[in-house]
């Protein structure tokens, strides 16, 4: 998966996502290769707690050598997206145009959506950067960014945003470049929105590779036949009870990559770092 | 019949289904006649109900007091265009590719559904407790200020940013030299989306006067309704969870309590391992920090959001009927207090 130029993670909420795009970003890192992480939605906290660093900047600031990182910002995507990609003059991307603009791509269809991820493939043209490994919308959303090209080609036939839906297109779905990492837990409504998921992509066919990454997996126990009275015997009990839950679950969905469930009070950037020591192991 | 909603929220995984079912069943067996209206349960939960949910309340099982219903959110702006606009416009609206589109992808749109339905339920005076399994959606809040929302977009927000706030008549969007932006639209977006657009927005504007007055009607129940919040001592439902503390007061009631739900024992964290045989005391050690650190978020939070606080605690198979739902409730600790404080 770090052999591509992009790495796309989602997940449904909750499962780790924002936990395992920081791990990818830091093993691509102890790689060698020089690494763009950056955030696609929300406030890009997720990503940068677990980077151990503070609020993110909308401009790739650089954490510690060969890791840069940065959030997209939706006003700002698309005032750049508006001069640069649909040669609109700077002027007009300000001011009452650019919330008038802001406000159609609230309500529009596929237009926010292409902004954003127009601005992530536009980063991985940039040479910058051997891999850009985006923290994505969570699994619910995820479709409408990797369909919008296609959506805006179907929408607007006209119009220069139609002209540029074409090679994004074309950049998710070539194999080697971009890969769509999908984050889940072993239980059942992660498992259920991952296989719709993974079915909605097999109509859609808009990436070309993609995995399915395990996170918070249990270890087998081996446990006596008799256990103690108590709170050894209890926290067997659970673990066995809870592995096999978990197995039911990747029998159903089997994973590429099992991550291990990690115990105990650790901090987001140690979480983000013991992920990618069980990435490097794996 | 007075009826009283609960509201069981918060962030998607954390049990949130299935405690609003628990919440209802045991409910429903002090005498209280119950609805619990649930969003797309799990298989296994359906299950444990013991039938098929429809979008029409049904009784469920043996239980006198206990019907259940599921919210069906996913026809919901086909509805809001046929009720609230004349047969031609609605029409023209759900034929509109634009409409479809964006209808679909506006985040507010479900949480709106379910909100209605659910306030329908509640205004039908059929029950004395409703309990409403809200959607996980883009953050739970939504529920809440969904009606705003569809009310802001129907009034048209991009409406009036393109015509300068008059009602416009038709020809005011072919007059691209009237406004920049139209121009700027127009190269960006092909003229035939824009038209669609325009057909879209003045069709919609019909629907705003019906809209909004049901949209306030909404608004009003939810802000009466009691809620609970839902969490595990997991940093994204916690981090929902405080959404919900911080920002519920401003648009609806506080939250009447936080519940942790998948609780480990307190008893683990000062367990001494000496003695036992490995590998459990390993095993022991690593769930007594699991439970150490759920001690310590819990203890945070309450100590920042001074609230009620429930534990429910962690079981590893989900419950597979009726009985094992009510046992969840009463192998917890303090939420039945919660509750009959709430309802009674």
């Amino acid at each position: 998966m770090l052999e591509r130029r992009l790495v796309i993670v989602t997940g449904k909420g909750g499962v780790g996502k924002s936990a395992v795009a920081a791990a990818l970003a830091i093993a691509a890192r102890r790689r060698g290769r020089r690494v763009l992480a950056l955030s696609m939605v929300g406030s890009g906290d997720g990503l940068a707690t677990h980077l151990g660093t503070g609020p993110l900047s909308p401009v790739a600031t650089e954490l510690r050598p060969g890791l840069w990182a940065l959030r997209i910002d939706r006003a700002r995507a698309l005032s750049e997206y508006l001069q640069s990609q649909m040669r609109v003059p700077a002027v007009a991307t300000f001011g009452p145009v650019a919330r008038a603009f802001d406000a159609f791509a609230a309500a529009a269809p596929a237009i926010r959506e292409i902004v954003v991820i127009g601005k992530v493939l536009w980063e991985v043209r940039h040479d910058s950067w051997d891999i850009v490994v985006a923290d994505g919308p969570p699994t619910g959303q995820i479709g409408s960014y990797l369909r919008a090209a296609k959506t805006i080609e179907e929408l607007v036939p006209a119009g220069r945003i139609a002209e540029q839906a074409g090679w994004m297109d074309e950049t998710l779905r070539d194999p080697d470049h971009t890969s769509l990492a999908v984050v889940t837990i072993p239980e059942e409504l992660p498992t259920v929105e991952t296989e719709e998921l993974l079915a909605w992509l097999a109509r859609e066919q808009v990436v070309g590779h993609r995995q399915i990454v395990a996170n918070r997996v249990l270890g087998p126990l081996d446990v006596p036949a008799t256990l103690p009275a108590g709170p050894a015997g209890d926290a067997a009990r659970l673990h066995v009870a809870l592995y096999r839950e978990q197995r039911t679950w990747l029998d159903r969905l089997p994973a590429d990559l099992e991550l291990p469930y990690l115990f105990g009070l650790l901090t987001p950037a140690e979480v983000a770092a013991r992920i990618a020591d069980a990435w490097e192991a794996a | 019949m007075s009826t009283r909603a609960l509201l069981v929220t918060g962030g998607g995984g954390v049990g949130k289904t299935t405690l609003a079912a628990a919440i209802g069943v045991v409910a429903a067996r002090r005498g209280i006649r119950t609805l619990v209206v649930t969003v797309d349960p799990a298989r296994r939960l359906a299950d444990a109900l013991g039938t098929t949910l429809g979008t029409e309340p049904q009784p469920l099982g043996d239980e006198p007091n206990l019907w259940a219903a599921m919210l069906d959110a996913s026809a919901s702006w086909e509805a809001i265009a046929r009720r609230h606009a004349d047969p031609a416009a609605a029409e023209r609206l759900v034929a509109n590719p634009f409409f479809h589109a964006a209808t679909t992808q506006f985040p507010a749109s479900q949480s709106y559904a379910a909100a209605e339905e659910a306030v329908t339920f509640i205004d039908a005076r059929a029950w004395e407790l409703v309990v409403v399994d809200t959607p996980p959606a883009a953050g739970g809040i939504d529920f809440f200020t969904a009606p705003r929302a569809i009310t802001d977009l129907v009034g048209g927000r991009l409406l009036r940013w393109m015509t300068g706030g008059n009602l416009p008549g038709r020809r005011f969007f072919f007059d691209r030299t009237a406004r920049p932006v139209l121009r700027i639209a127009g190269t960006v977006l092909g003229t035939q989306l824009l038209d669609q657009i325009a057909q879209f927005f003045m069709d919609l504007r019909t629907t705003y006067d019906g809209v909004r007055r049901r949209a306030k009607e909404i608004e009003d129940h939810l802000r009466g309704a009691h809620t609970v919040v839902v969490t595990t001592a997991d940093p994204t439902p916690l981090r929902e969870a405080v959404r919900f503390f911080r920002e519920l007061p401003e648009v609806a009631r506080r939250p009447e309590a936080v519940i942790f739900n998948r609780t480990l024992p307190t008893s683990w964290i000062d367990a001494d391992p000496s003695g036992i045989p490995e590998p459990l005391a390993s095993n022991l050690r690593r769930w007594a920090a699991e439970a150490h650190r759920q001690q310590e978020l819990r203890a945070e939070f309450a100590s920042r959001y001074d609230t009620r606080m429930a534990v429910v605690p962690w079981q590893p198979e989900p419950p597979t009927d009726l009985d094992a739902l009510e046992r969840l409730v009463k192998a917890s600790e303090g939420l039945e207090p919660v509750l009959w404080d709430t309802v009674d």
